[in-house]
């Protein structure tokens, strides 16, 4: 199909008005981040910082507990990954080679998993980790997050899995490899790039947690994540705009840098059913 | 030692391999489930599972009496039909604006659906700070502009608080209905373009005889999926409005969390909470038979 100059540039312009818009809020968070906090209270605002104070990150870093949320959270959310990516693996291998009854339940513990109200679930969770001991710790979160995104991280690993041959691992079976050995030496190597977009799927999907983390570890400051500290941070000092949105960019940097890694994996995939 | 490689056993391992993921289900899923009706149904301020109380229809009581309640239901009708249309809206017209053909449409793509790369949270308090009344951007605008005489604390009215919530949620879920109708659009065969055209159908016709059946599926289940998430959102409202002012924002999820949380009424969050799972239960029927169709 060929487009006219005409029509090419109107879809440009149209992009460029509509990221704008969309996207202000992000850009806004990264200037208002940069700004001296006597320039946040003034008309009109700067939209674009003539002074960018890039002493913020480091003063945040510095002030006591925020290093700390920023450590509990990539704690939680890798050991998040790792759980759940653990059970996903050995789940999705098995209905992927095995004709299981279990397998048929699966598209109703995804359904549960996306459908449960989230904030009935922490009520009866609450009880159960008061009663091992597990409130205040960091662990509460990750099993409680771990398993709420291992279903969905299962049928994501399965459609990877069922794209690999079993030829494969019947010679290595043949050569007197374990069924185990089988899973790690052949199975995941190949899988690579499905791994890695469950890992980093787990990884956001953790990394985002508000709900768990504000409920399991409200009690000590010293276990709270970056979402608690970050929530908190905005009602105490309201004014310290600039602190919060530095604080608000840190937090999402790292999951815009998965998304941008992520998209990709998403795109190859539907781009090579639409570019012939 | 069981040999798991021989036929015999091959079923036995398969189901050891499920073990893992099988337990953690039962025991912060299910088992969980079934608990929270069974606190529901007791008067508890604090759960223990230690001891159970006698059972009783006390918190449904409360329940059906309590203005709160209903106050709530009425907010997560109106915020679900808010939140889901407009994000359709401006989802659709991303999609379709980033299936054409142009160059770098995979920088386009990227960045249409980048709020959904942010945090809830953080969406959140950039909102807030958009929304601020002394010094935010919008409000500055809309002084520009003439429509407001004098800054406006959007937060603090009921009902701009609930258009304001409800922004900050379509930003955040509007990236999701793109990148799923996208995947749709460009699931629809380019013959079926091609027939409407030499047929002599307009731009216009084809997309609706073409371009809106053949996303009707996908439209339809993420509808669904949107309005589960606002069912059970819990950050973006909490952390800009808390559910005020006046329970304006306080949705069943928002309630729920509060009554056990904050008032510490276990027994009613609890009841309010079985009833918002019912209810997303019910919604989600129309999803049940596409997934089921999916995993297998």
């Amino acid at each position: 199909m060929k487009q006219s100059i005409l029509g090419r540039f109107g879809i440009y312009a149209t992009l460029t008005v509509i990221c704008g818009i969309l996207l202000f809020p992000v850009y806004w968070m990264a200037i208002t981040a940069l700004q001296p906090v006597n320039k946040l209270r003034q008309y009109p605002p700067e939209l674009f910082p003539s002074d960018p104070q890039w002493g913020v990150f480091r003063e945040l870093l510095a002030r006591q507990p925020f290093g700390l949320w920023m450590w509990n959270s990539t704690l939680v959310a890798l050991a998040t990954m790792i759980l759940s990516l653990s059970v996903s693996v050995l789940a999705a291998y098995a209905l992927s080679r095995y004709r299981l009854r279990a397998g048929a339940s699966m598209g109703l513990f995804i359904l549960t998993s996306k459908m449960l109200p989230s904030t009935l679930l922490v009520i009866p969770l609450f009880a159960v980790f008061t009663k091992l001991g597990l409130v205040g710790s960091l662990w509460s979160v990750v099993i409680a997050q771990a398993t709420l995104i291992a279903p969905f991280a299962t049928w994501m690993l399965k459609g990877y899995f069922d794209t690999i041959s079993p030829e494969l691992e019947q010679a290595a079976l043949v050569d007197g490899c374990s069924p185990f050995g089988t899973i790690w030496r052949i199975i995941l190597p190949v899988s690579a790039p499905g791994l890695a977009a469950t890992a980093l799927y787990a990884f956001v999907l953790s990394w985002s947690d508000f709900l768990f983390a504000r409920t399991f570890l409200a009690t000590s400051q010293s276990t709270w994540t970056l979402n608690v500290g970050i929530a908190t941070l905005k009602g105490e000092y309201e004014t310290d705009w600039n602190v919060i949105m530095a604080a608000s960019l840190l937090a999402s940097i790292p999951i815009i840098i998965v998304y941008l890694v992520l998209e990709r994996f998403l795109v190859s995939g539907l781009a090579s059913g639409s570019e012939k | 030692m069981i040999d798991f490689s021989s036929p015999r056993h091959r079923a036995k391992f398969g189901y050891m391999l499920l073990a893992p993921a099988t337990i953690l289900m039962a025991v912060i899923v299910v088992y969980p489930i079934l608990l929270s009706v069974n606190i529901s149904m007791q008067d508890v301020r604090i759960a223990d599972i230690a001891k159970s109380e006698p059972w009783t229809w006390k918190n449904y009581r409360w329940l059906v009496k309590s203005g709160e309640f209903w106050n709530a239901i009425s907010v997560t009708f109106w915020l679900v039909l808010f939140v889901a249309s407009v994000s359709l809206a401006i989802g659709l017209s991303t999609a379709l604006l980033v299936n054409q053909r142009f160059k770098g449409r995979t920088l386009a793509r990227l960045l249409v659906a980048l709020p959904w790369a942010v945090p809830e949270v953080v969406a959140a308090v950039i909102w807030a700070w958009i929304y601020d009344g002394s010094f935010g951007i919008l409000n500055w605008f809309l002084l520009q502009l003439h429509v407001v005489k004098s800054p406006v604390e959007f937060l603090a009215d009921p009902t701009s608080a609930f258009f304001a919530v409800g922004g900050a949620m379509i930003w955040k879920g509007y990236p999701f209905m793109s990148i799923m109708l996208l995947a749709g659009l460009q699931s629809i065969p380019e013959e079926q373009y091609q027939a409407a055209k030499v047929d002599g159908a307009s731009t216009w016709a084809r997309f609706v005889y073409v371009t809106l059946p053949g996303i009707a599926p996908v439209v339809g289940v993420t509808v669904v999926m949107t309005t589960l998430w606002v069912f059970r959102d819990f950050s973006i409202i909490y952390v800009l409005t808390k559910g005020g002012p006046l329970g304006s924002t306080s949705t069943l999820s928002i309630l729920t969390w509060e009554q056990s949380f904050a008032f510490f009424r276990m027994g009613h969050g609890a009841a309010v909470g079985v009833v918002t799972m019912v209810l997303c239960l019910l919604i989600s029927r129309a999803l049940v038979g596409r997934f089921a169709q999916n995993v297998h």
